[in-house]
């Protein structure tokens, strides 16, 4: 079984959990005997044909020239030290900022074009595609970055052979439903966070469309909580019967001991994320203002980049948090694993979580975790505190119950690392080789019919 | 009688390095050592070394009528021994002349007579020792940080018991009707007080190479001109005073070699000693010759040389400064009690001003000159690496 697997992020290249997530299911999918070919928004026009478990670290790719057709000598002769040095040879960053040429970006529409005058199967269909169309459209980079996408699988699908397309996120549904349309081949659309999420409003209207196009058109849909796939359905109105619920899960290095270090003498209460609305870290805010109040000596640590990073810095200084609310920036895999080190307390005050695979990560250290309802990893883990993210009392009180507990507060970790550790990628992966293979089944049914 | 009475800063800031959160407990420098010999070198080559070249010649040519006066921060004597020792000694140099006035200062260039009066008083005695020590002259006008002052300020100086000068800004709001050119007194009549004339300062300072200024370009002969017009309304032959205070780095830094400042300045001792009723004077001085009484100034809020508001707002304005500058001074009183001279060394180096300056937020024209000496993306970095240096630095008590 081979599957073309289509996604925005990978690592060494992260943005958000999406590349955590993206990784965690690939690798485990590969041990599994899937073989996956892996398509990523790079700047240079490649794939990575991944036939065993380690290919999801090592990377290796095969490189297209200008007529789309594979340039083998550069795979022999180049030679990369590191994976991240590989990554950026290909044109990646850990934001895809490189991708996207005007030149093929006119070739989408150009290719998208030929399907308005062909014969479509039904009404509906070209319905979902004139939808497409018509709200992929745009001045934003990441627009034209989504419809270069949409190019280039459609090139590759007529070079290479698979049995299924696995698309992630909006941003690779354009290119999914180009590629089933062109191949024939069932799609599944793996739903990690809607426009409703990240937005922690309504969000573009244009993305809401977009999703529900992809949605509509696939023939499975994944969604990685209850919490998600509740919002599918009422939300996007999608058909219950398609939707399947996979939980993410954590793949942990199997060398990472969860060895624990100190930074500060004080508690350490640690935010991991991106600093954007649908993460809830102004809430993260209020509950330090809070608990700094009684616990002055307690370390607030917001680590990650995001839109809303300036407003919580400005904030935090007139709230005078002095030197007691920190901010790390940007962080590598090597500086995530050392702040989780140093870390005692992790909040997770999201408005809106599709899942939350940092949460895990975090819990696997030991560290003691309170985590938003509003979220899908509450509803795989029982030791953590779930508290609704718009409760910041309830949040300080824990927090200040947790310092004033260390013991508790220790136990609750250890028995959260315990569980956490259980939930393993490779139990998600059988689901989602299950959902495969039921589709191909069905698949081969229509077409003996 | 008009002294001009040419007053020069001299300063640089130990500048933090891009200090991560992940980076505390580390234990390496907080200091960006590449960046601050980099900056010193380059100062150095294009401003200190060829200016006191300059100023070394024309106090020799001039026989004693040129004279001039620097204050330079201890931070910068620091730098000058670690970085470039050759411009220490060319300082000396000029010293030996007799005819430059050292001036004192707080040692780290600091705001500290706003919040610990103790630390100031130290920082002021750090620096003279390091005065008397490198040049041989006991300061007896002071220079607070950036022209800062303040009544208060003026209370703080005279404890000292050592200064009986202080020069500042001369502002508007305060002077109202009066001109920058007397000699006038502290409100208490217990110093003497110079003001800076920040028209012409600033005409050599900021506006020497601008070339939208209605005056470009600026010549010796149209500048000594304006510095005769000041006198014709002088008729009672009172004795006053042209201070032109700037920046040392004016000099081929701020404006480069190119734009023509070295020879504005190496012929405008000539075009003044011209003039029968013009010369040159130390700030020291200017007591013994203002023959009249001096008036008493009162300065209720603090002004600077700063910014168009020549206030504290380049230092003390947003959210984020006071922050900062409140965390520092709460946590240096545990940095002093716990005695280490390493981390008090830290701890005041910290105090520098500077550090507050990359914090501004200000927009428009100030902005630019902000950006222009911050080495910082953002203020919001300047900050995130100060907090984080004091986050650090906590711990380690």
């Amino acid at each position: 079984m081979r599957i073309l697997m289509l996604t925005w992020e990978f690592p060494p290249m992260i943005a958000g959990g999406l590349a955590m997530a993206s990784y965690g299911l690939v690798k485990s999918l590969l041990k599994a005997g899937v073989e996956v070919d892996l398509f990523l928004p790079t700047k240079e026009f490649v794939y990575f044909p991944l036939r065993k478990e380690e290919d999801a670290d090592t990377l290796p790719f095969i490189l297209l020239d200008e007529n789309f057709q594979p340039r083998k000598e550069e795979v022999i002769t180049r030679e990369f030290k590191t994976i991240e040095e590989k990554m950026e040879y290909l044109g990646v960053t850990h934001v895809p900022e490189t991708y996207y040429t005007p030149a093929l970006v006119k070739e989408f529409s150009k290719m998208i074009s030929t399907f308005r005058t062909e014969e479509f199967e039904h009404r509906s269909e070209k319905s979902i595609f004139d939808n497409i169309i018509i709200n992929l459209q745009g001045d934003e980079d990441i627009f034209k970055k989504v419809q270069e996408m949409a190019f280039r699988a459609e090139k590759l699908s007529e070079l290479i052979d698979f049995d299924l397309i696995h698309a992630n996120d909006w941003l690779c549904y354009p290119a999914g439903m180009v590629v089933k349309k062109m191949t024939g081949k069932p799609m599944i659309a793996h739903i990690h966070a809607t426009e409703f999420d990240r937005a922690g409003g309504p969000g573009d209207d244009r993305i809401h469309k977009i999703e529900y196009s992809g949605m509509l058109y696939a023939d499975q849909v994944i969604a990685v909580s209850r919490y998600t796939a509740q919002m599918i359905i009422s939300r996007y109105q999608i058909d219950t019967g398609k939707v399947n619920i996979v939980h993410n899960a954590f793949s942990f290095e199997k060398d990472n001991t969860f060895e624990k270090g100190r930074m500060f003498k004080g508690t350490t209460v640690l935010f991991l994320g991106r600093i954007t609305v649908q993460k809830g870290p102004d809430y993260f805010l209020s509950v330090a203002e809070k608990v700094l109040k009684k616990y002055p000596q307690v370390r607030f640590i917001m680590a990650g980049t995001g839109d809303m990073a300036r407003k919580i810095l400005r904030s935090s200084a007139s709230m005078k948090l002095k030197n007691r609310f920190l901010f790390t920036g940007f962080l590598n895999r090597k500086q995530v694993e050392r702040v989780l080190k140093v870390s005692d307390i992790y909040m997770l005050p999201s408005v809106s979580e599709p899942f939350g695979i940092a949460p895990l990560e975090a819990m696997a250290y030991g560290i003691t975790s309170i985590i938003s309802k509003q979220s899908g990893v509450s509803e795989v883990v029982d030791h953590a505190y779930k508290i609704d993210f718009w409760n910041v009392d309830e949040m300080a009180e824990t927090l200040i119950y947790l310092i004033e507990h260390p013991d508790e507060c220790k136990r609750v970790g250890e028995l959260g690392a315990r569980e956490v550790k259980a939930i393993q990628w490779d139990k998600s992966a059988e689901k989602v080789k299950d959902i495969y293979q039921e589709m191909l089944e069905s698949n081969r049914g229509e077409i003996d019919a | 009688m008009l002294n001009v009475v040419f007053y020069f800063q001299v300063h640089q800031p130990y500048r933090l390095r891009h200090l991560n959160v992940m980076d505390i407990g580390s234990d390496e420098s907080y200091f960006d050592e590449r960046l601050n010999r980099e900056v010193m070198r380059k100062v150095a080559d294009k401003c200190y070394l060829p200016t006191n070249k300059l100023m070394l010649k024309l106090i020799k040519k001039y026989e004693g009528k040129f004279k001039i006066a620097y204050s330079i921060s201890g931070i910068t004597i620091d730098q000058f021994k670690q970085y470039y020792p050759e411009v220490l000694d060319s300082f000396k140099e000029l010293a030996d002349t007799g005819c430059v006035e050292f001036l004192g200062e707080t040692y780290y260039h600091s705001l500290s007579f706003l919040y610990n009066k103790d630390e100031f008083l130290a920082q002021v005695e750090k620096h003279t020792n390091l005065m008397v020590q490198e040049f041989g002259q006991k300061p007896t006008t002071f220079r607070n940080t950036e022209l800062i002052y303040q009544d208060r300020v003026s209370d703080l100086v005279y404890e000292t018991g050592q200064f009986d000068t202080i020069i500042t800004e001369g502002v508007k709001r305060v002077l109202k009707w009066r001109t920058p050119l007397y000699a006038y007194k502290n409100y208490a009549r217990t110093m003497n007080l110079l003001l800076k004339s920040y028209q012409l300062s600033d005409d050599i300072a900021f506006r020497f190479s601008d070339k939208n200024w209605s005056q470009y370009p600026l010549t010796t002969e149209k500048f000594i001109k304006w510095i005769d017009q000041l006198t014709w309304k002088n008729d009672n032959n009172k004795n006053q005073f042209l201070n032109l205070f700037m920046d040392y780095e004016t000099f081929g830094e701020h404006q480069w070699a190119e734009t023509g400042i070295f020879d504005f300045l190496e012929k405008l001792p000539e075009e003044v000693l011209k003039y029968p009723h013009l010369g040159f004077a130390n700030p020291k001085d200017a007591a013994k010759i203002a023959n009249y009484q001096q008036e008493p100034l009162a300065f209720p809020q603090a002004v600077s040389w700063a910014d168009e508001e020549r206030d504290l707002s380049a230092w003390l304005e947003n959210d984020m400064q006071h922050n900062a500058i409140e965390t520092l001074y709460e946590l240096y009183d545990r940095v002093l009690a716990k005695g280490d001279p390493q981390l008090i060394e830290i701890a005041r180096k910290l105090t520098t001003s500077d550090h507050f300056y990359y914090m501004c937020t200000k927009y428009f024209n100030d902005g630019d000159v902000h950006k222009y000496f911050s080495p910082y993306d953002s203020p919001d970095q300047a900050y995130i690496y100060f907090i984080n240096a004091l986050a650090d630095l906590e711990e380690r008590l």
